[in-house]
C-alpha cells in the first residue's frame, strides 16, 4: 500500500522535474525499504552496512564490494541486489514483503547514475525564505500558480460569495453566517469586502474557540485524569488560557514559553503559571498498587512524546526503548529531552481525592470571592470567640454518662407512608426482609435482612424530586432528626444515589401534625465530605445548594443529623412529615435507600449510637493522655453542642462553598531535578543506564549556557531560528485546517518516513514568515486571503484524474467539520446555542449507563441544566476513558495521548447520533418552533427559511417537494397519534411554543430534523 | 497519521477509476463497496481456519492458581516465605514493601475428559468440554496494573491511541454482517463487587478510522447508543425521515458531486438496518427454554450467561470479533470465596457456548478465548487474597484451528513465572491473527512514520497449539 503511495507521488513530481532528487524521490524509498536494517539504529544493522549516510554507502564493505558507486550503477552492489532475480540475493529480502516497484528501481538507478547526490533531510535544513515566483500578489498564490503553470493547469475560479462566506466563517469561527450576513456579503461589491469579513471573523471570540480545538488535541487537554477511576481534575482554567491566547493573538513564541516553562518565567505572572498546566495534562493514575517509579517514567515519556510531536513534528517516542529506526534520534536524545522535565514536582500515584488530590495546584479566586472570604473570616472569628474554647470536665462526664446510659442512641423510625412527587416509587420495608449488597471493608456483603424502616426508591428517576415520608413516632420529646442514606451496590451514583455522580439533598423540612418545625443546625458523619455540599446547606432555604457526597472513600451509611430549633413534642397519634428535597442543579442525585431516626438527646451525633467510636475512646482517656487529634475531636464536638454552634456552622458552610467554587488548576511546580538515567530498552527497573543532562536532540545542534539547561532553555530553543522544525510543523498543520491536507501530508512525522512537501518552497516561505513575529493570526489571515484558498471546491474531473489528492491545489476541498462543530452548527441553526466564553466544562445529555464500566467511584451522570446544555462542543466535559459519544462518533480524539490529525470517518453511528441523540432531537424541535414563528405562515416559506438558516441557500424544487412530502406524511401520522406528537415535542428542556397545534409542530419537527441531518449542514464546501 | 481509508475510498467511489490514486489504495485491496468493508487482507495471507473470535475476557486478573494451573508444590510451601530467587528484582503491585509469603492453592483440581486436563473442580462444566480445550499455562504480560494491562492485552501497546485487536481484525478482514457492527463488545458485572473500571479505549480503533471501533452492546438503556427512535417517532416515520434525508443528500450530490454525500446515504441506510436488526438480535424471546437452561441465563438479566448466548447469536449473524468482559476477578482478598462466586457465574455459560457452537458446526471456525489481563501472585495478600501478577498466568483457547485436549507451556513449580514455552501477549496476538489467515507482520498501517502493527516489533505464532 505504502509503496504505491510513493509511486503516485513520484508520478506527480516527475511531471515537473526530470532530475531525481534525493529528498523527494529516493529518501522515501530507502526509508521504507532499506533503513530498517541499513539505517541509523546500530542494534539492528545488518552486514555493517549503512545507507542513510553517503560516506558509509560509498565505502567498500568487508566482503569487498562497494554499495554505491556514484555515476556507475553497474558497479554499485546495491543495484546488483535490487535488480537481482535470485530470491536469495534480492534486496529487500522477500520475507519482509517490501518489494520495490520497477519505477522505484529505475529511480534508484537514475539517481546513482546522476551521481548519488544525498541531501540532508528537508525538514532538518535551516528555514530560508525562498523568493516568491511572482511577487505581485499574495505570495501563496505565486508559489501555487507557478507550479500549476508548469503542470499546465489553470486554477479553479473563485467560489461563489455564499459558499465563500460559509467556508471562511466555518474555518475561522466554526459557526455559519446568518442569512443576513450572507446577503450583506453578496451585495458588498467593494474590493475590501472579503478582507473586512476575514478581519471581523479573526477578531471574534468564536475564532479563539475554533482555533483552540486543534491546540487542545495536540496538548491533550481533558477534564479527567485518564487512568483507572478517570476522575475529573482541575484543568479548565488552562483551557481558558489557551482560548484567551488565541483571542489576544499571543505570539507563538510567548505561547510556547508560557506553557513549557511559565512557572520559571520571571515575574511569576498568574497567566504564565496557569499555562504551565501544559506539563500536567498527562494522564495520571491513582490505582492502588502501582509502582511509583514506573508511573513517573510513564508521565515523563508522555511529556517527551507530546512536546516533540507538537513542536518538532517528530516521533521521539520509539527512542524510549531504542535508537530511532529511520531518523537520527537516539535513545540518549529521548532521555536527555526527558531531563528537561525532571524538575517537575510530582508523585507516581497521583491522588484523585482528599487534601493531596492532583498535586500542585493554583487557586484563582475572583476579587468578589476574596472579598467575601475575608468578610466571612472576620465574622467567623467573632462567632468562635463567643463559644467557649474547650469543655469543662463536668461536661465531658455528662456526655459520657448519657452515652453509656444509651440516651444518645437514635430511635430508628418505621415510616407509615412515603411517596415521591415526580414519579419515584417509594416502598417501605418495616418488618419484612430486603436484599442488600454493600461494601464492608474490602469485601462486598450480600444479605437478606429485615428492613427495619428502610425506604427504597425505584421506578422512574426524575431530575429533581421530593420524597415525603410520614412517621408516627409515638409520644416523646425530640431534639433532632437523622436522614440516613443507606449505601447499596445497586445504586448507580457513588453507591448512594439513584443516578448522577453524587448524592445531593437540597433541603430537608419537617412538619408535626401539619405545622412546620424548623431546624437550626445540621451536621453529618461523612469522612470524605466535600466543601461543595455541607450539611447546613439542607436548611439554608436555597434549592441550589445541598448536602451529599461526590467521591468514594466513605464506607458505610451516610447520615445527616438535623437539630430542631426547639425540641418537638409528640403524642401517641402525632405524625411527623419529613420532606427530603433534591432540587440542586445535579440531576438525578436522589437518595436510593434511606432510614429516618429521631433523637431525644441534646448531643446526639449522626452515628447510630449517638457518638463516633473514636470520640468515645477520646473521652474515656485521661486528658493528659489524649493525642492532639483526640483533643481536637473533643473540642470540635463540644463546640458543635454549644448554643453558638449554628452561627459558626452556617458561616463555615458558606465559606466552604465559596472556597470550593474558587477555580483551581493543576500547575507545574519546580523542584530540584531528579537525576535522569537512560533506561536500557525502556525498562524503568534498570538503574544501570548513564545519567544524562537536559539537551536537545544531538543532531539538531547544541544549546550551551554554561549551566544545566532548564525548561526555559528548551522553550527558547523550540522557538529559536536555530530550530528548523517548529515553524514548519505549525504552518503545515495550519494548512491542513484550511485545506484538509497538509503541504506535507504526514502531519505527525516530518522525518524520513514523512512526506516531502508537494509545495516545499511555499511551506518554507510560510515558516519563514511565521518565524518573523510568530504571529499565528497573520499566517491564518495570509492563507485565507489567498486566491488559492478562495477557489471553488467543486471537483474537476480532468485535473482530479491527474492529481487525485488535489495536492497541487487546483481547487479547494470539501470537508466535513470537526465533531465539536457538528454540535455547534446544529445548535446554532436551531437557535439553541448559548455563546459564553470560557468557564467550567459542561455536560450535555448522555445515554444512561454510559459510565457503568467505571468505578472508584461507581457513578452515573448528571447532564447540565439551563444554558450549559446548549454551549459549544469545545466546552463538553472531556472524559478521557469514556469520551462523550457525540464527540467520539465524529472522530474527536480521547486526548489520552497527543493527537495532531483527526480522522474524518463517515459511519452509521454518526447517523444514529444525528437522528436520535436527544440533543439533536431537541434542536430539531426548537428549529421547528423558530420556523413556525419566524419563517412565515406557508409551509414552503417555512422550509425556505429553514434552508437559508441551515445551509445559507434556498431549497430547489426537488428539495421543497421532498420536505413537503415528509411534512404531509408526518402530519397524517401525528394527527392519528396525538400522544406521539406530544412525546416528540417533549424532548429536551427548552420551552415549547404553547399556542401551536401539536400535530403540526411535530410534523414541522420532522422536517427540521431531516434538514439538520443533511450532509450539507456539517460540510464546508 | 493519514487515513487513506475513508475520504480516499469515497473519492474513488465517487469518480470511478478516474479517482484511482494515492488515496484509493485501500479500496483496491479491500474491494470495498459503499456500505461494506471487505478488509485489506484479501486474499488471506494463508488459509485461515478461524472466521471469527469470541473473547471471553475475565477482567480483573483471574487467579491461575485457583482455576487452571494446579501447583502442589505451592500447597507444600503454604505459609513459608516465598523464596527470594523467584521474586528478587521483580515488579510487585500492592505487596510492595510487604513480607512475601507463599499461599497454597485454595481450591481442588481434578482431571477431566479423555485428555485428563486438570482444571479446578468448581468448573466441572468447562471440564466437561476439556477435550476441546487448549489450556495455555505460560502466558505472561508486561503491565501489572489493570488499566495498562488491559491496554496491552487489547492493543499490544501501553501507549494509548493504538487500535484494539478487534479493530485490527475488522480492518484486516471486514465482516460478513451487513446490518450489525463487525466488532461488538458486551460487559457483565459479577456478584463479588471487585469491579475494576474498564476504559472505552479497550475497544477503540485508535488511529484507524472510527468504523473499525468496537460497538458496545449495553444491558442498561439502549442496547446500542442512540439505536432507539426519538420519543413519538414510529419506525415508519423514521424510515420516511431517512428516505427524505437521503433524497436531500442525493440532490446535494447531484449539485456538488461530493462523494461523501453518497457515503452519507449508505451510512443512513446502514443505521436504519441496525435499528431493526439490533432489537432482533437482543430479543431472546425466540430462543427456546432449553437454550436458556443450557446457558443458565435469565432473559434480560445482563449476566455473563446472557452475554454468552448473545455472543452465539452475534457469531451466527456474521460479526467478526465478539468480546465479552466479565468484570469481577480482582481478588486481592478472599480469593477462595470469590473464585467460587465466579465459578458459579462463568462455568456453565462458557461450557454452554462451546457446546452450542460445536452442535451448530461453528466451533471449528470460531476461536473462543477465555482469560484476563494478568494472573495473581502465589504469595498471599492480606492472608486470604492474591495480588496482581504478570509473569505467569493461564488462558483457555478452543475451536478455530486450535488443538483440543492439550495443555501448553508451564509456570515454575510455584506458579510464579512462565518457564516452559512462554507465550507473551504479542505471541498470543500473532497466533490469533494466524488462525484467521493473517500474517501479523503484514497487517500494518503507517502511523507516526512507522509501519504499526498489533504485535509491535515482536510476536511469534505459537505453532505447538495449531491443529
Amino acid at each position: 500500500m505504502r509503496l504505491s503511495v510513493i509511486a503516485v507521488t513520484l508520478a506527480i513530481v516527475q511531471a515537473g522535474h526530470a532530475e531525481i532528487r534525493f529528498n523527494r524521490d529516493i529518501r522515501p524509498i530507502m526509508a521504507a525499504t532499506c533503513y530498517q536494517c541499513h539505517g541509523p539504529d546500530a542494534s539492528t544493522r545488518m552486514a555493517g552496512l549503512r545507507l542513510d549516510l553517503r560516506e558509509e554507502a560509498l565505502r567498500r564493505t568487508q566482503s569487498g564490494v562497494t554499495p554505491i558507486v556514484p555515476g556507475d550503477p553497474a558497479m554499485s552492489a546495491v543495484m546488483d541486489r535490487v535488480f537481482s532475480t535470485n530470491a536469495a540475493r534480492v534486496m529487500p529480502p522477500k520475507h519482509v514483503h517490501k518489494d520495490l516497484t520497477q519505477a522505484q528501481k529505475d529511480a534508484l538507478r537514475q539517481w546513482i547514475a546522476e551521481g548519488a547526490k544525498y541531501e540532508s533531510h528537508w525538514a532538518y535544513e535551516p528555514v530560508r525564505r525562498p523568493a516568491v515566483p511572482d511577487g505581485s500578489g499574495n505570495p501563496i498564490d505565486g508559489f501555487i500558480a507557478a507550479r500549476l503553470q508548469r503542470e499546465g493547469i489553470v486554477p479553479a475560479p473563485e467560489a461563489n460569495r455564499r459558499t465563500l462566506i460559509r467556508r471562511v466563517s466555518l474555518d475561522l469561527t466554526g459557526i455559519p453566517p446568518t442569512p443576513a450576513e450572507i446577503r450583506e456579503f453578496e451585495n458588498d461589491r467593494s474590493p475590501a469586502a472579503y478582507e473586512n469579513l476575514v478581519d471581523r471573523l479573526l477578531s471574534s471570540r468564536r475564532y479563539a474557540e475554533k482555533q483552540a480545538l486543534y491546540w487542545l488535541d495536540a496538548i491533550r487537554y481533558a477534564d479527567t485524569c485518564g487512568f483507572h477511576g478517570d476522575n475529573p481534575f482541575p484543568a479548565w482554567p488552562y483551557r481558558d488560557y489557551v482560548l484567551n491566547s488565541f483571542l489576544s493573538n499571543k505570539p507563538f513564541d510567548q505561547f510556547t514559553r508560557e506553557q513549557i516553562a511559565g512557572d520559571l518565567l520571571p515575574g511569576g505572572a498568574v497567566e504564565a503559571r496557569v499555562a504551565s498546566a501544559y506539563n500536567r495534562m498527562n494522564r495520571t493514575s491513582a490505582e492502588g498498587g502501582l509502582q511509583p517509579k514506573e508511573y513517573l517514567a510513564k508521565y515523563a515519556a508522555d511529556r517527551v512524546r507530546t512536546t516533540t510531536q507538537v513542536w518538532l513534528g517528530s516521533t521521539l517516542g520509539c527512542a524510549e526503548c531504542h535508537d530511532h529506526k529511520f531518523d537520527p534520534f537516539t535513545a540518549r536524545d529521548f532521555y536527555s529531552f526527558k531531563a528537561f522535565f525532571a524538575d517537575i514536582k510530582e508523585t507516581g500515584l497521583v491522588p484523585d481525592r482528599g487534601a493531596a488530590a492532583w498535586g500542585s495546584q493554583l487557586a484563582l479566586p475572583s476579587p468578589e470571592q476574596k472579598l467575601r472570604l475575608g468578610e466571612l473570616d472576620r465574622r467567623l472569628e467573632a462567632a468562635r470567640a463567643a463559644v467557649p474554647a474547650s469543655p469543662a470536665p463536668e461536661w465531658e462526664k455528662s456526655v459520657l454518662d448519657s452515652y453509656t446510659a444509651g440516651e444518645l442512641q437514635w430511635h430508628y423510625q418505621k415510616p407509615v407512608a412515603a411517596e415521591g412527587s415526580r414519579g419515584s416509587k417509594l416502598e417501605i420495608f418495616n418488618d419484612r426482609p430486603v436484599h442488600a449488597m454493600f461494601q464492608e471493608g474490602a469485601s462486598i456483603v450480600s444479605e437478606q435482612k429485615n428492613g427495619d424502616g428502610l425506604v427504597i426508591a425505584s421506578g422512574p428517576v426524575p431530575d429533581s424530586e421530593t420524597y415525603t415520608i410520614t412517621l408516627r413516632p409515638g409520644a416523646g420529646r425530640w431534639t433532632a432528626l437523622a436522614v440516613e442514606a443507606v449505601q447499596d451496590e445497586s445504586l448507580a451514583g457513588v453507591r448512594a444515589a439513584r443516578g448522577s455522580d453524587r448524592l445531593v439533598i437540597s433541603e430537608v423540612e419537617a412538619e408535626v401534625n401539619g405545622v412546620r418545625v424548623p431546624f437550626d443546625l445540621a451536621t453529618s458523619n461523612l469522612t470524605n465530605a466535600t466543601k461543595e455540599h455541607p450539611a447546613m446547606a439542607t436548611i439554608d432555604g436555597d434549592p441550589a445548594t445541598g448536602w451529599g457526597m461526590t467521591s468514594y472513600g466513605h464506607s458505610g451509611n451516610m447520615a445527616l443529623a438535623l437539630r430542631f430549633a426547639k425540641p418537638v413534642e409528640t403524642t401517641e397519634p402525632s405524625s411527623i412529615t419529613v420532606q427530603i428535597r433534591h432540587d440542586t442543579p445535579y440531576r438525578r442525585a436522589l437518595v436510593g435507600r434511606l432510614r429516618l431516626a429521631l433523637s431525644r438527646a441534646v448531643h446526639a451525633w449522626p452515628h447510630p449510637k449517638g457518638l463516633p467510636d473514636a470520640l468515645v475512646a477520646a473521652l474515656r482517656k485521661a486528658p493528659a493522655e489524649r493525642t492532639t487529634e483526640q483533643k481536637d475531636q473533643i473540642t470540635s464536638y463540644f463546640r458543635w453542642t454549644q448554643p453558638g454552634a449554628a452561627t459558626i456552622e452556617k458561616l463555615e458552610a458558606e465559606r466552604g462553598m465559596i472556597e470550593f467554587a474558587i477555580p483551581r488548576v493543576v500547575v507545574t511546580e519546580s523542584v530540584t531535578p531528579e537525576p535522569v538515567r537512560i533506561l536500557p530498552r525502556g525498562n524503568w527497573m534498570d538503574g544501570n543506564g548513564a545519567v544524562v543532562d537536559p539537551a536537545i536532540p544531538a543532531f539538531l545542534g547544541r544549546v550551551d549556557t554554561g549551566r544545566r539547561l532548564t525548561r526555559l532553555d528548551l522553550a527558547a530553543w523550540l522557538v529559536s531560528r536555530n530550530n528548523p522544525l517548529t515553524a514548519r510543523v505549525w504552518v503545515n498543520r495550519t494548512w491542513r485546517q484550511l485545506f484538509g491536507t497538509g503541504l506535507s501530508r504526514v502531519l505527525d512525522d516530518v522525518g524520513s518516513q514523512g512526506e516531502h512537501p508537494v509545495h516545499a518552497e511555499l511551506l518554507d516561505w510560510l515558516a519563514a514568515e511565521f518565524m518573523e513575529k510568530w504571529d499565528m493570526r497573520h499566517i491564518v489571515r495570509t492563507i485565507v486571503l489567498s486566491k488559492t484558498y478562495r477557489q471553488s471546491s467543486d471537483p474537476r474531473p480532468d485535473v482530479d484524474a491527474r492529481d487525485p489528492g488535489n495536492r497541487l491545489l487546483s481547487r479547494q476541498s470539501k470537508l466535513r467539520v470537526e465533531a465539536e462543530l457538528v454540535r455547534d452548527i446544529v445548535l446554532w441553526t436551531s437557535g439553541l446555542l448559548t455563546e459564553k466564553f470560557g468557564g467550567p466544562s459542561i455536560r450535555p445529555h448522555q445515554p444512561e449507563g454510559f459510565l457503568a464500566a467505571l468505578n472508584f467511584p461507581k457513578r452515573d451522570y448528571s447532564a447540565s441544566r439551563g444554558e450549559d446544555l446548549y454551549r459549544r462542543g469545545l466546552y463538553v466535559q472531556w472524559q478521557r476513558t469514556f469520551l462523550h459519544p457525540e464527540m467520539a462518533a465524529f472522530d474527536a480524539p480521547t486526548r489520552e495521548e497527543c493527537s495532531v490529525n483527526r480522522a474524518t470517518s463517515n459511519t452509521p453511528v454518526q447517523a444514529l447520533v444525528l437522528l436520535n441523540d436527544p440533543t439533536y432531537v431537541e434542536a430539531a424541535r426548537v428549529f421547528a418552533q423558530n420556523m413556525w414563528k419566524d419563517g412565515g405562515k406557508a409551509l414552503n416559506a417555512r422550509i425556505g427559511w429553514a434552508f437559508q438558516r441551515a445551509v445559507g441557500r434556498s431549497p430547489d424544487a426537488v428539495e421543497q417537494r421532498v420536505l413537503t412530502g415528509l411534512y404531509q406524511e408526518s402530519l397524517r401520522q401525528f394527527k392519528q397519534s396525538p400522544t406521539s406528537a406530544k412525546a416528540l415535542l417533549g424532548v429536551g428542556d427548552a420551552p415549547a411554543v404553547e399556542r401551536a397545534n401539536a400535530a403540526e409542530m411535530a410534523a414541522l419537527t420532522s422536517v427540521a430534523r431531516a434538514i439538520l441531518n443533511t450532509h450539507e449542514v456539517i460540510t464546508r464546501n | 497519521m493519514n487515513h487513506p481509508f475513508d475520504r480516499a475510498r469515497r473519492t474513488f467511489l465517487g469518480r470511478g477509476f478516474a479517482g484511482l490514486g494515492a488515496f484509493a489504495l485501500a479500496s483496491l485491496t479491500g474491494r470495498a463497496r459503499a456500505d461494506k468493508w471487505d478488509g485489506v487482507v484479501s486474499p488471506l495471507h494463508h488459509p485461515g481456519k478461524a472466521k471469527r473470535v469470541i473473547f471471553l475476557y475475565q477482567a480483573g486478573g483471574p487467579s491461575h492458581l485457583e482455576v487452571l494451573d494446579p501447583k502442589p508444590k505451592l500447597a507444600e510451601m503454604h505459609g513459608k516465605s516465598m523464596p527470594e530467587s523467584f521474586t528478587a528484582g521483580q515488579q510487585i503491585a500492592q505487596l510492595q514493601g510487604k513480607a512475601l509469603v507463599c499461599y497454597g492453592p485454595q481450591l481442588e483440581f481434578q482431571r477431566f475428559g479423555t485428555s485428563g486436563q486438570q482444571i479446578c473442580s468448581l468448573f466441572p462444566r468447562i471440564g466437561s468440554v476439556a477435550d476441546d480445550l487448549c489450556i495455555v499455562r505460560s502466558m505472561h504480560t508486561e503491565q501489572i496494573n489493570h488499566d495498562p494491562a488491559h491496554t496491552v492485552m487489547n492493543t499490544g501497546s501501553i501507549i494509548t491511541g493504538r487500535p484494539s485487536m478487534g479493530s485490527w481484525i475488522l480492518y484486516g478482514l471486514g465482516a460478513e454482517a451487513q446490518d450489525l457492527p463487525g466488532y461488538v463488545v458486551l460487559m457483565s458485572s459479577g456478584r463479588g463487587g471487585q469491579m475494576q473500571p474498564i476504559a472505552a479505549r479497550q475497544w477503540s480503533a485508535g488511529f484507524l478510522p472510527g468504523r473499525f471501533q468496537g460497538v458496545k452492546l449495553n444491558s442498561i438503556g439502549d442496547p446500542v447508543l442512540y439505536i432507539r427512535n426519538p420519543p413519538g417517532v414510529s419506525t415508519a416515520m423514521q424510515q420516511k425521515s431517512i428516505e427524505a434525508i437521503n433524497a436531500l443528500n442525493r440532490r446535494q450530490h447531484e449539485a456538488l458531486l461530493d462523494p461523501e454525500a453518497l457515503t452519507r446515504i449508505s451510512q443512513y441506510e446502514m443505521a436504519f438496518r441496525m435499528q431493526a436488526s439490533v432489537p432482533d438480535l437482543v430479543d431472546l424471546s425466540k430462543e427456546p427454554k432449553h437454550v436458556f437452561e443450557r446457558y443458565g441465563a435469565q432473559p434480560g438479566d445482563g449476566s455473563f450467561a446472557s452475554n454468552c448466548l448473545l455472543a452465539r447469536r452475534l457469531a451466527e449473524r456474521g460479526v467478526r470479533f465478539i468480546q465479552l468482559y466479565h468484570r469481577d476477578w480482582d481478588h486481592h482478598g478472599a480469593v477462595k470465596s470469590n473464585v467460587t462466586l465466579k465459578a458459579q457465574e462463568v462455568d456453565q455459560p462458557t461450557a454452554a457456548l462451546i457446546r452450542d457452537l460445536k452442535d451448530r458446526g461453528m466451533l471449528d471456525e470460531t476461536l473462543v478465548v477465555w482469560g484476563g489481563e494478568f494472573g495473581r501472585t502465589p504469595m498471599s495478600q492480606g492472608g486470604d487474597g492474591r495480588d496482581h501478577h504478570m509473569r505467569g498466568f493461564s488462558y483457555i483457547l478452543a475451536g478455530g484451528g486450535v488443538k483440543g485436549g492439550i495443555s501448553y507451556g508451564a509456570t515454575d513449580e510455584l506458579g510464579y513465572a512462565a518457564v516452559e514455552d512462554p507465550v507473551g501477549v504479542s505471541d498470543f496476538h500473532a497466533t490469533m491473527l494466524h488462525l484467521l489467515g493473517i500474517d501479523h507482520k503484514r497487517l500494518t498501517v503507517k502511523f507516526q512514520g512507522l509501519d504499526a502493527r498489533l504485535t509491535g516489533i515482536s510476536g511469534n505464532v505459537v505453532r505447538g497449539i495449531l491443529a
